[in-house]
C-alpha cells in the first residue's frame, strides 16, 4: 500500500511538468491545429538559455529565471515568425510538418553552440525533501510539481481574467472573425507562441535540475504526445488531466510491472494507454468532438 | 463616402468571383446590396475591409477608395482604425466559447482607450434581448441573438460605417423585423451602413440606395424605392411577378434581357 | 594535420623512394576509428590524442624503425554499422600486405567482424571494447584470434569490486550486493561472471535492475534497491558523462544513505565529479587507466609517467584546447585524450616489434600481440603486462574525492579520483 502511495505520488509530481508541456502544445494547437514536433528542442533550448544566466554569468536565480523565460519567449516568437508565419492560411498540415524539420535544425543549432556533451545542472533550491515513515518524496521532484503546477495556473490567469488571454482565446477560436474586428490576429499567434515556449522552458528547467542538461536531452518532450492525446489537443483542462494520468501511469509501471524483467515498459505504457482511451473516446478526454460529413 | 471602381477579385488564382464592380456609398446612407446566392457580394465586402488575403482572394484590378485614400493593400486592422470600417462576416461571426460580454470586450481589443465599459453597456441597451444573457456563452445563445451580439461587437469597434453581411440569414422574420429596425436606427444616429441581403425587401425598405449585383457584375442600380417597383427585381428577387403562374419554357432566365437597362 | 595531408606527403617521399632506390618503401597502412561524436557526446579528443600521437610517431618518435605509418583516423559516431562499414571499404581500398591493424571502439562492431576480421581477412584489431563475451573465458584467443582488447573485461572489473567488497566488508553478515544496469549489450556484459563469482566467495546479490538512458528520475530504481537492503550498488554499463548518471547519482545520495555506490570503467572519471558534483563523493570504481584529470586541472597528480606524457602532449600540441577545458572546443577530459594517444603509441610499438622481426605483415604483427609484454610507456606504475589474453589485464581501484567549495558566490565541485589500490593485473589473480 506504501508503495502504491509512493508510486502515485511521484507520478502525480512529473505528471505535472507533463502536463505544463502538455499546455504547451495545447495553446498552439487551438490557436493554428498545429502540432509542435519540436518541443523537445524548445525544451533544450529554454534550459540552456537559463544555464548561460545562472551558470555562465552568474546572475542571481531570481533574476536569471524571468530573464531566462522572457529570452525563450524571444526564441518562441522568432522561430513563428521565420517559420510558422510565412504559412497563414495554409493547411495546418503544412505547419506541423515545418515544425518536423525546425525540430532537426534547432537541434543542430543548440550542437553548434553547446557541444553534445552534459552539463551540470544545480538549481540549489531549498531542500524541502518530504519523508513520511517508510515514504520518501525528494526535494527536486517537488519543486518541479509545484513550479509548473504555478505556471499552469499563471497561464490560466492569464487566459481568463486579462485582455490579452481575451485576445487569445478568441484568435483560437477564429482568425478570421479576430481579424475583421480589429483583432491582430498575426500579433496574437506570435504571442501564443511566445507563451509556449515560455511554458516548455519552465519544464525543461525543472527536469534538467533533476540530472543534467545536454542537446540531446529533448527526447523527454515527446511524451507530450500521449499527455495531449488523451486528454484532448485542444483542451487546457485536458492537458492537465493528460499529464497526470500519463506521469502515475509511467510511475505504476515502474513500481509494479518493470520489477518483474520488462524494462523500459515504462516507456511504452502510456501510449498502450493512450490507444485504449482513444477507442473509447476518438477526440481524447474532452477534445472537441468534431463531426464532419466525410 | 466608400467608392468601388471596376474591381476585379480572383480566388486561389484562378476562379475570378467579381469582374468588374464599381459602386459607391455616401456617408450617412443605408446602401443595400442584393442578389443570388455566388454572386460575390461576401467577396466585395472583403475586399473592401481587407479580409480577402485571408480567404485566398487577390484584387487583380480596381479601386477602393475610403474618402480620397486607396484602401487596396490595407489589412483590415488598419481599415478599422483608421478608416473606421467595420466588417461584419456572415453567419453570425461570434466567438461561441467567449461570454456575451466577453464577446464585447475582445471586439474593442484594438481599442487603447477607457471608454470600452461604458461601450459595452450602450451596446446592451441598444440590444436588450443580450442584457439578459450577458453572462451567457455565446454558443448558447439563439441565431438572432448571436446576430445582434456581432453586430454589437461591430459597434465596439466604433466604426463610421459598417459592412452587414447577410444578417438575416436563418432569422425568423419577427427577429428580422426587430434587427432592422435596430439598424435602421443605427443608420439615423449617424451610422453609414452598407447592407448585403438576401431578404431584398425589408433590406431595400430600409435603405436608400441599391445595387442588384450577378456574377460578379452589377446589373442593376438605383433609389430603393425604384428598385422595389423594378419588374425583374421583383421577378427574381422580391418573389412577385405576374398574376399567372408562368411556365417553365417561358422563362429563359437571364436570356431574357440582354441589357439591365 | 589532417591525414590526408599526411598521405600526400608520404606518398610522394614514398615514390621519391621508390623510383631513386633499390630499398622499397613499402606503405604501411593502420586505420583506427573513434566515437567522437554521437550518442556518447561529442568527444573529439579521442581524434586529437591520436592524432598528436601519430605525428609524434611518424617524425620524432622515430617511426617503424625509420618508416613511416600512413595511419588513418574516421569517426564512426558510436554507430556499429558504420564502424563495420568504414572497415570494410579500407579492405577493399588497401592490400592486405599494406593494410596491417585496425582498431575499434565499440562492442557491438566486434560481433559482426568476427568472421570478416579472424577468418577471412586475418587482420589483428584492437578495440577499446573490454567485453567479457568477446574477451572473457567463453571466448578469447582461441575463438577470435584476431581480437585484441585495451584492457580487463568488464567481468574481470565487476570481480575486481566484489572480491574489494569482501575483503573490506565491516559488520557482521554477508555482504549484500546490488547490480545497477543499461538495458544495453555492454550493461549486460560482466555481471553474469561477476554474479557466479560473488556466489562463489559469499558475497549475495540481492537486487538486479536495469535502468534506461532515457530516464528522467532514477526513484523507483532507488526504491527497489531500499526494499532490497543493498549495502553495495554496483551501477555499470553507463558513461559517467551522461545525465542519467547525474540523476541516478543524485537520487541514490538521498534515498539509499550510508550505501557504498561502485562502478566500472567509464562510469569512472572526471565527468561524474561535474555532473553529479557531492553526490559522486566516495564513489569507488575501478578503471583500466590511471586517472588523468582532477576538478580543477590544476590538482592533476603527474606522478604517472604515461600521464604527464600526455599532459605534456596537449599542451605542446593543443595549447588552446587544453587551456580552454569546458569551454566550447576545449579538451573536456584528459582521459579521452590520452586514450587517443595511447593507441598511436601502441601501434607504433607492435609495428616496431613485428619490424624488427623482419615479419612486418599481418601475421608478424599477430605475433608480436601475442608475445608482447610491455610496460605502456610507464603506464600502470612500472608494471608490465603480457598480452597473451589478448586482453591489457591491468585494473586499480579508485575512490572519489568531492567537496564543495564557493567560487564567486556560487558552490562548485573540486576533487577528483584516487587511487585506493595498485595496479592489479587480473591474468595473474588466483580467482
Amino acid at each position: 500500500m506504501v508503495d502504491f502511495i509512493q508510486a502515485v505520488g511521484s507520478g502525480v509530481l512529473v505528471g505535472l511538468i507533463y502536463a505544463l508541456l502538455g499546455l504547451g502544445i495545447v495553446v498552439i494547437f487551438k490557436a493554428s491545429e498545429a502540432f509542435n514536433f519540436a518541443i523537445g528542442e524548445f525544451l533544450v533550448i529554454g534550459s540552456f538559455l537559463f544555464y548561460v544566466l545562472f551558470f555562465d554569468l552568474r546572475l542571481p536565480f531570481l533574476v536569471a529565471l524571468p530573464l531566462g523565460l522572457a529570452a525563450s519567449a524571444l526564441v518562441g516568437a522568432l522561430v513563428e515568425r521565420l517559420t510558422i508565419k510565412p504559412l497563414l492560411g495554409r493547411s495546418p498540415m503544412s505547419m506541423t510538418i515545418v515544425t518536423l524539420g525546425l525540430g532537426f535544425l534547432l537541434r543542430a543549432t543548440v550542437q553548434l553552440f553547446f557541444g553534445s556533451h552534459t552539463y551540470s545542472f544545480f538549481l540549489d533550491l531549498p531542500d524541502i525533501t518530504l519523508e513520511l515513515g517508510s515514504l520518501i518524496f525528494l526535494s527536486d521532484p517537488i519543486w518541479a510539481g509545484m513550479l509548473s503546477l504555478a505556471t499552469f495556473g499563471l497561464v490560466l490567469l492569464l487566459l481568463f481574467r486579462t485582455r490579452w488571454g481575451l485576445a487569445i482565446r478568441a484568435v483560437s477560436e477564429s482568425q478570421a472573425r479576430s481579424m475583421a474586428y480589429g483583432i491582430d490576429a498575426r500579433l496574437i499567434l506570435l504571442v501564443i507562441w511566445a507563451l509556449s515556449a515560455t511554458c516548455i522552458a519552465v519544464a525543461g528547467i525543472m527536469i534538467s535540475n533533476f540530472g543534467a542538461l545536454a542537446a540531446g536531452s529533448g527526447i523527454v518532450g515527446l511524451r507530450a504526445i500521449p499527455v495531449v492525446l488523451i486528454g484532448g489537443m485542444d483542451s487546457i483542462g485536458g492537458a492537465l488531466l493528460g499529464g497526470l494520468i500519463v506521469g502515475v501511469c509511467e510511475s505504476l509501471v515502474a513500481a509494479y510491472i518493470e520489477p518483474h524483467g520488462m524494462v523500459g515498459f515504462k516507456e511504452v505504457a502510456p501510449y498502450i494507454l493512450l490507444l485504449l482511451v482513444l477507442f473509447i473516446r476518438p477526440y481524447g478526454l474532452f477534445g472537441t468532438v468534431r463531426i464532419e460529413r466525410v | 463616402m466608400i467608392s468601388v471602381e471596376n474591381l476585379r477579385v480572383v480566388y486561389h488564382d484562378v476562379i475570378s468571383v467579381l469582374n468588374g464592380v464599381s459602386l459607391r456609398v455616401d456617408d450617412g446612407e443605408v446602401v443595400v446590396l442584393i442578389g443570388a446566392n455566388g454572386a460575390g457580394k461576401t467577396t466585395l465586402l472583403r475586399s473592401i475591409c481587407g479580409l480577402i488575403k485571408v480567404f485566398d482572394g487577390d484584387i487583380i484590378e480596381g479601386d477602393i477608395r475610403s474618402g480620397d485614400t486607396s484602401l487596396l493593400g490595407l489589412d483590415s486592422m488598419d481599415i478599422i482604425k483608421r478608416h473606421r470600417i467595420t466588417y461584419v462576416m456572415e453567419d453570425r461571426p461570434v466567438f461561441e466559447y467567449l461570454t456575451i460580454e466577453e464577446n464585447l470586450e475582445a471586439a474593442a481589443f484594438s481599442r487603447r482607450d477607457g471608454e470600452i465599459k461604458k461601450d459595452v453597456e450602450q451596446v446592451l441597451e441598444i440590444f436588450p434581448p443580450l442584457k439578459n444573457i450577458r453572462g451567457k456563452r455565446a454558443g448558447y445563445a439563439s441565431g438572432g441573438e448571436q446576430q445582434m451580439l456581432a453586430i454589437g461587437m461591430g459597434l465596439m469597434t466604433r466604426p463610421q460605417c459598417m459592412l452587414l453581411d447577410e444578417p438575416s440569414l436563418g432569422l425568423a422574420p419577427l427577429i428580422t423585423e426587430e434587427l432592422f429596425r435596430i439598424i435602421e436606427g443605427l443608420n439615423r444616429e449617424g451610422l453609414t451602413i452598407l447592407l448585403v441581403e438576401q431578404n431584398a425587401h425589408a433590406a431595400l425598405s430600409i435603405g436608400h440606395r441599391g445595387y442588384v449585383m450577378e456574377t460578379g457584375r452589377i446589373v442593376l442600380d438605383g433609389a430603393a424605392e425604384e428598385l422595389i417597383r423594378n419588374e425583374d427585381v421583383r421577378e427574381f428577387y422580391l418573389g412577385a411577378g405576374e398574376r399567372e403562374r408562368k411556365s417553365y419554357k417561358d422563362a429563359k432566365r437571364y436570356k431574357r434581357r440582354k441589357r439591365w437597362l | 594535420m589532417k591525414a590526408k595531408t599526411v598521405l600526400a606527403a608520404l606518398l610522394a617521399a614514398a615514390m621519391v623512394l621508390g623510383l631513386s632506390g633499390p630499398t622499397m618503401a613499402k606503405k604501411i597502412v593502420v586505420l583506427s576509428q573513434f566515437p567522437m561524436s554521437g550518442p556518447v557526446g561529442s568527444l573529439p579528443e579521442f581524434g586529437w590524442g591520436y592524432i598528436d600521437g601519430m605525428n609524434w610517431v611518424n617524425t620524432e618518435g622515430g617511426g617503424v624503425n625509420g618508416k613511416k605509418i600512413n595511419w588513418y583516423l574516421e569517426d564512426f559516431r558510436y554507430n556499429p554499422t558504420v564502424e563495420v562499414a568504414n572497415f570494410n571499404r579500407y579492405c577493399s581500398e588497401f592490400s592486405r600486405d599494406e593494410f596491417l591493424m585496425a582498431t575499434g571502439y565499440i562492442t557491438g562492431g566486434l560481433k559482426p567482424l568476427i568472421k570478416k576480421v579472424n577468418v577471412e581477412e586475418k587482420i589483428p584489431w584492437l578495440d577499446g571494447s573490454y567485453s567479457t563475451e568477446i574477451f572473457g573465458p567463453e571466448g578469447g584467443p582461441s575463438k577470435y584470434p584476431y581480437y585484441y582488447s585495451l584492457g580487463a573485461t568488464y567481468g574481470d572489473q565487476i570481480k575486481v569490486l566484489i572480491k574489494w567488497i569482501k575483503e573490506n566488508h565491516k559488520g557482521k553478515g554477508r555482504p549484500r550486493v546490488g547490480f545497477v544496469i543499461s538495458p544495453t549489450a555492454w550493461g549486460r556484459d560482466g555481471p553474469p561472471e561477476g554474479i557466479e563469482y560473488a556466489k562463489k566467495i559469499g558475497v549475495d546479490v540481492v537486487a538486479q535492475i536495469e535502468y534506461p538512458y532515457t530516464a528522467t528520475d532514477a526513484t523507483s530504481q532507488c526504491m527497489a534497491l531500499r526494499k532490497a537492503k543493498a549495502q553495495y550498488v554496483i551501477y555499470h554499463g553507463f558513461s559517467g558523462a551522461g545525465s542519467y548518471t547525474a540523476i541516478f547519482f543524485k537520487t541514490a545520495k538521498k534515498i539509499l544513505k550510508g550505501v557504498q555506490l561502485m562502478g566500472t570503467h567509464y562510469t569512472t572519471g572526471r565527468f561524474p565529479i561535474l555532473v553529479c558534483q557531492d553526490a559522486f563523493d566516495g564513489y569507488i570504481g575501478v578503471a583500466t587507466r590511471p586517472f588523468s584529470d582532477a576538478v580543477p586541472r590544476s590538482q592533476t597528480p603527474m606522478d604517472n609517467p604515461m600521464v604527464k606524457l600526455a599532459h605534456e602532449f596537449a599542451k605542446k600540441y593543443r595549447p588552446e584546447e587544453y587551456k580552454k577545458e569546458l569551454k566550447g572546443g576545449g579538451i573536456k577530459d584528459m582521459f579521452l585524450y590520452m586514450e587517443g594517444l595511447t593507441y598511436a603509441l601502441i601501434i607504433q610499438e607492435v609495428l616496431k616489434r613485428a619490424d624488427k622481426a623482419g615479419e612486418l605483415t599481418r601475421e608478424g604483427v599477430k605475433k608480436a600481440l601475442d608475445n608482447m609484454v610491455w610496460d605502456f610507456k610507464g603506464m600502470f606504475g612500472g608494471k608490465k603486462f603480457s598480452y597473451k589474453s589478448h586482453t591489457i589485464p591491468m585494473l586499480r581501484i579508485f575512490k572519489a574525492k568531492v567537496k564543495m567549495v564557493k567560487v564567486g558566490g556560487r558552490m562548485v565541485p573540486t576533487g577528483g579520483v584516487y587511487p585506493i589500490s595498485d595496479w592489479i593485473n587480473t591474468d595473474e589473480i588466483e580467482w
